[in-house]
């Protein structure tokens, strides 16, 4: 410990430049949050103020007062859809995600022959055009009496394994091979190593998948507007469209609903966009 | 449990894409036995420990544990242990959950586990540790756990893939001899697979060396050091490596650069005239003391104290054997690979006792043991 | 014997999930291959083969064409934009920075938007309203004295109008392009910076000699999945103005066609070659993944 208390000088290694492009860099970054930020702006200035100072000249205008009326409007026409929602969305995420887990678990370490084959043709499932398969799963639905929220958890389900399954191979192949080796030599199989050894570590890799799942279940809106006939069925973002998506709405409701609908992916990516991110970059594949 | 023997009759295993890694290999390993697969990187040892294993399937051959034919076993119905580099411990187990996780598979009572576990870790000193996850230990206690939890199981082999090289060098050594020790204790048959042939020495009662898949030879640490049977296994047992340089044989002596060197009457090249080439161990010299044995001339270039011993590097006037086995013995594609100046000499390496008075640069006599001398064919590599 | 206890229990295991993509991937997209090639067109499925009729039909099909070209112009000015905005974001953010979790944060959250919440955002930030109703950023620009840059916006005449989609869609991915290339830039090791710095080179000639070779692969990744998504838009049109024919895109018109017109035959035709347009892309993308991943 030095005894002199003098005042540190900065020993940083720096160019000559570097405090200035520090600026330039906020300042750039600072304008572009803004940028990035004005329709939400717009969002929440629009559906908090009060119904009566809504008009197309104020729009821009900070509200006088705050109010929830205009959500207090518009929530009861979105309230099942968010139900619905909900109700669809986490079973979903939570069955897609294990399903999701045991393929990885395979495809990354007990890879049978052919696993390099059926891999990229499952992630293919990943990228395909919905509409070039909305009709037969229509009528498949339709048939089986699923146009319900049942069918809509279902569909979720099965074009979310693509994702999930690549999500926790790319998990399981990161961790060491070494360790599943060792509980086979332990005398567990398939199953009892997939249980007992790599699902324990596989935490991290569930909140990805199941993130990931429940958002993309959530803001989905195709399959939702197909699959679902019976309006009480429907999902938020069909029920958000119906109720804003007119032009004879007042945009102050319009923007409330949007509010309504978006709050709950956004409350998970506030908690944890650290996996929502890694879902992100999953979809990429690599490169 | 006394202990079973294995055997390998004809084991070759061929990867996708037509990798041969391991090629028609029989080997007997005896009940209780400690033996070492040793070779350079890519030379099938941990392949084919992986197919004692049952890890890998064979594409020939037959695997034997004692009198059972276990080639399609799979692992979990094979009574063996196996101790990986990367110690393999279960992260979300604590130590204790780890070493019983193999009793634990093999549905052995709870009671019977715990006593198990806990006298195991009473004899690898872990006893404190059981509660911990493997993330809380130091690599020494993490080998040590690993080891442990092959213990536990009372296998009928253990199969050892390099479990120390993930180790500092002194803990490694101290850890070599705690496994010698434990394998005289348990008697369990051992094997043990490592790319340094100083462990190879010290542990193995028998050595097999391992090259391209094909095996070299299977000995007693002592007969590989003195009777190599190839170029390969010269060039890839003992540290410094044995010096090689080629050398003509002719009139019962063999000579290299201005160097003749008469060779013993009962050597079996004494009658031949023929081009060799000629190894001598860094250990086959001594400074002429003018006691009638041979001896080279040599002007060291680099000097080396050990602190009891120095190592003294010089260039021979005659060319330099560069051929498939010894690149392979140091794991170099080319040449290049282990020269920074590019020389087209043979280099000699020796070591003396650390009071023998020699500087860089100046000349000295250095003796050379006759009976020292290892002769090979320079096409096949094969001992002479 | 050893292959089937080894490699059973797995395939058992994943089989379920690979039933259930066969069928609902594969076999509904040949299903619908069948439908396009079929005289489908009311409500009752009617399989009566007609050939590549439906194919023929779109050829002369005005608004058909005129989906196609909006998606080209669309996809051109979208991905370009998207990936100069993403990268721009990444470069700013490549070096650490006090709060560049706060600004990474605010670019990728519109990522966790429905794309329908997005459409009707921007719907109304897009508005063309003039007089006493003029809203959005119309109104903005009229206020702060930049008339200039009023404008139509979707309404507008092609091809303008899809860019004002463009716009929405940029807003809503590029903070996903500059996840992908922070992702990249963070990827080259500090070893190799450290190496050109202590070479000579300045910062920005580090980026430019060591990072920027190393962004290729991140690059492709983009373009390919900026160029499918743009393939696939629907959700943004349908909350923006699902019967302005300015920003009408094959995947909505298909959507129209199908289930508003019941002529499933020609809906079915124009999700083929939507898939055809899409495979186009993907599959060289995946297998070349793939193989990346083999060599790794």
């Amino acid at each position: 410990m030095s005894t002199q208390t003098e005042t540190p000088r900065d020993l940083r290694i720096r160019s000559r430049w570097s405090p200035h492009i520090t600026t330039i860099r906020y300042i750039a970054l600072f304008a572009l949050v803004c940028l990035f930020l004005i329709p939400v702006y717009v969002l929440l200035v629009t559906s908090m103020k009060d119904p009566s100072q809504v008009s197309p000249r104020q729009m821009w205008e900070l509200p006088q007062s705050l109010s929830l009326d205009t959500f207090r409007t518009v929530w009861p026409r979105l309230e099942n859809g968010l139900q619905n929602s909900l109700v669809m969305a986490v079973p979903a995420s939570i069955i897609s995600s294990f399903l999701g887990a045991a393929n990885g678990f395979v495809l990354s370490k007990w890879r049978f022959p052919g696993a390099d084959i059926v891999f990229p043709l499952m992630l293919f499932g990943m990228f395909i055009p919905y509409q070039s398969i909305i009709i037969p799963l229509r009528q498949v639905l339709a048939d089986a009496n699923l146009t319900n929220l049942l069918g809509l958890a279902l569909v979720h389900i099965i074009y979310g394994l693509p994702i999930t399954t690549l999500i926790f191979r790319s998990y399981f192949a990161s961790i060491s091979d070494e360790i599943i080796d060792a509980s086979q030599v332990d005398g567990a199989g398939l199953l009892r190593s997939f249980a007992f050894v790599a699902l324990p570590i596989a935490l991290p890799a569930f909140a990805v998948s199941i993130i990931w799942q429940f958002t993309q279940a959530w803001n989905d809106f195709l399959f939702g507007l197909v699959v679902v006939t019976r309006a009480t069925d429907w999902p938020a973002t069909v029920a958000l469209n119906n109720v804003a998506g007119s032009q004879v709405v007042p945009y102050h409701e319009a923007m409330a609903a949007a509010v309504l609908a978006t709050i709950p992916t956004l409350i998970v990516y506030i908690l944890m966009g650290r996996f929502f991110m890694r879902g992100l970059m999953a979809g990429a594949l690599k490169g | 449990m006394e202990p079973v023997g294995i055997r390998l009759e004809n084991v070759t295993k061929r990867f996708k894409g037509d990798v041969l890694a391991v090629d028609n290999v029989n080997l007997d390993i005896e009940p209780g036995e400690f033996m070492v697969l040793v070779g350079p990187s890519g030379c099938g040892k941990s392949t084919l420990l992986r197919v004692i294993a049952g890890l890998e399937e064979v594409s020939g051959g037959r695997v034997y544990l004692g009198d059972e034919d276990v080639t399609t076993k799979l692992p979990q119905h094979r009574d063996v242990a196996m101790v990986f580099q990367s110690y393999a411990l279960y992260p979300r187990m604590s130590v204790r959950r780890n070493m019983g996780f193999g009793l634990r598979m093999r549905r052995t009572e709870k009671a019977e586990r715990k006593r198990r576990v806990e006298e195991v870790a009473d004899t690898l000193g872990l006893e404190h540790l059981l509660e911990r996850r493997p993330g809380a230990l130091s690599g020494g206690q993490r080998q040590r756990v690993a080891m442990g939890r092959a213990i536990v199981r009372e296998p009928k082999v253990f199969l050892l893939d390099e479990p120390l090289s993930n180790l500092d060098a002194k803990l490694r050594v101290t850890m070599r001899a705690q496994l010698s020790l434990l394998h005289q204790r348990l008697g369990i048959t051992t094997v043990y697979v490592t790319h340094d042939q100083v462990e190879a020495m010290t542990l193995g009662q028998r050595v097999a060396v391992l090259k391209d898949g094909v095996l070299q030879q299977v000995d007693t640490p002592t007969n590989l050091f003195r009777h190599p049977v190839n170029l390969f296994v010269a060039a890839f047992i003992g540290s410094p490596s044995m010096n090689f340089v080629q050398a003509q044989v002719a009139n019962g002596s063999v000579s290299f650069a201005d160097v003749t060197i008469p060779l013993p009457d009962d050597s079996p090249l004494a009658g031949s005239d023929r081009q060799v080439v000629l190894g001598v161990r860094p250990t086959g010299f001594s400074i002429s003391t003018g006691n009638g044995l041979p001896t080279i001339k040599a002007v060291p270039d680099v000097v080396e104290d050990l602190g009891d011993e120095r190592y003294i590097h010089f260039d021979i006037d005659a060319p330099r054997v560069d051929t498939e086995a010894t690149r392979a013995a140091v794991e170099a594609q080319s040449i290049e690979d282990i020269l920074l100046l590019p020389e087209d000499k043979a280099r000699f390496t020796v070591r003396l006792p650390m009071d023998t008075p020699v500087t860089a640069g100046q000349p000295v006599t250095l003796a050379v043991n006759p009976e020292r001398l290892h002769f090979f064919d320079p096409d096949t590599g094969a001992s002479l | 014997m050893y292959r089937l206890r080894r490699w059973g229990p797995a395939i058992l295991l994943i089989s379920p999930s690979l039933l259930a993509l066969g069928l609902f991937v594969y076999g509904f997209l040949g299903w619908n291959i069948r439908v396009s090639l079929s005289d489908w067109t009311g409500l009752r499925p009617s399989y009566g083969n007609v050939g590549l009729e439906n194919y023929v039909r779109l050829a002369d099909d005005g608004r058909f064409i005129n989906s196609v070209n909006n998606v080209v112009v669309f996809t051109i000015v979208f991905v370009g934009g998207t990936l100069l905005v993403g990268f721009g974001l990444a470069y700013l953010l490549e070096r650490p920075i006090r709060g560049d979790g706060f600004f990474r944060a605010v670019f990728l959250f519109p990522m966790a938007i429905s794309l329908i919440a997005v459409g009707i955002i921007w719907r109304w930030l897009l508005n063309n309203s003039t007089g006493g109703q003029q809203t959005g950023l119309n109104r903005l620009f009229s206020s702060m004295g930049l008339e200039f840059l009023v404008n139509d916006w979707f309404k507008a005449s092609q091809p303008f109008a899809v860019m004002a989609v463009a716009l929405a869609a940029g807003w809503a991915l590029s903070g996903y392009i500059m996840a992908l290339f922070l992702a990249g830039m963070r990827g080259v090791s500090e070893d190799l910076r450290e190496a050109a710095r202590v070479d000579g080179a300045s910062e920005r000639r580090v980026f430019w000699h060591v990072v920027r070779p190393m962004l290729l692969g991140v690059l492709m990744s983009a373009v390919v999945i900026l160029i499918h998504i743009s393939f696939k838009t629907f959700d943004l049109i349908f909350a923006m103005d699902p019967q302005g024919r300015r920003i009408e895109m094959p995947a909505i018109y298909m959507w129209f066609t199908t289930f508003d017109g019941f002529n499933f035959n020609r809906g079915a035709a124009i999700a083929t070659l939507l898939m055809v347009g899409v495979s186009l892309v993907i599959v060289p993308y995946i297998v070349y993944s793939m193989r990346v991943e083999r060599r790794q």
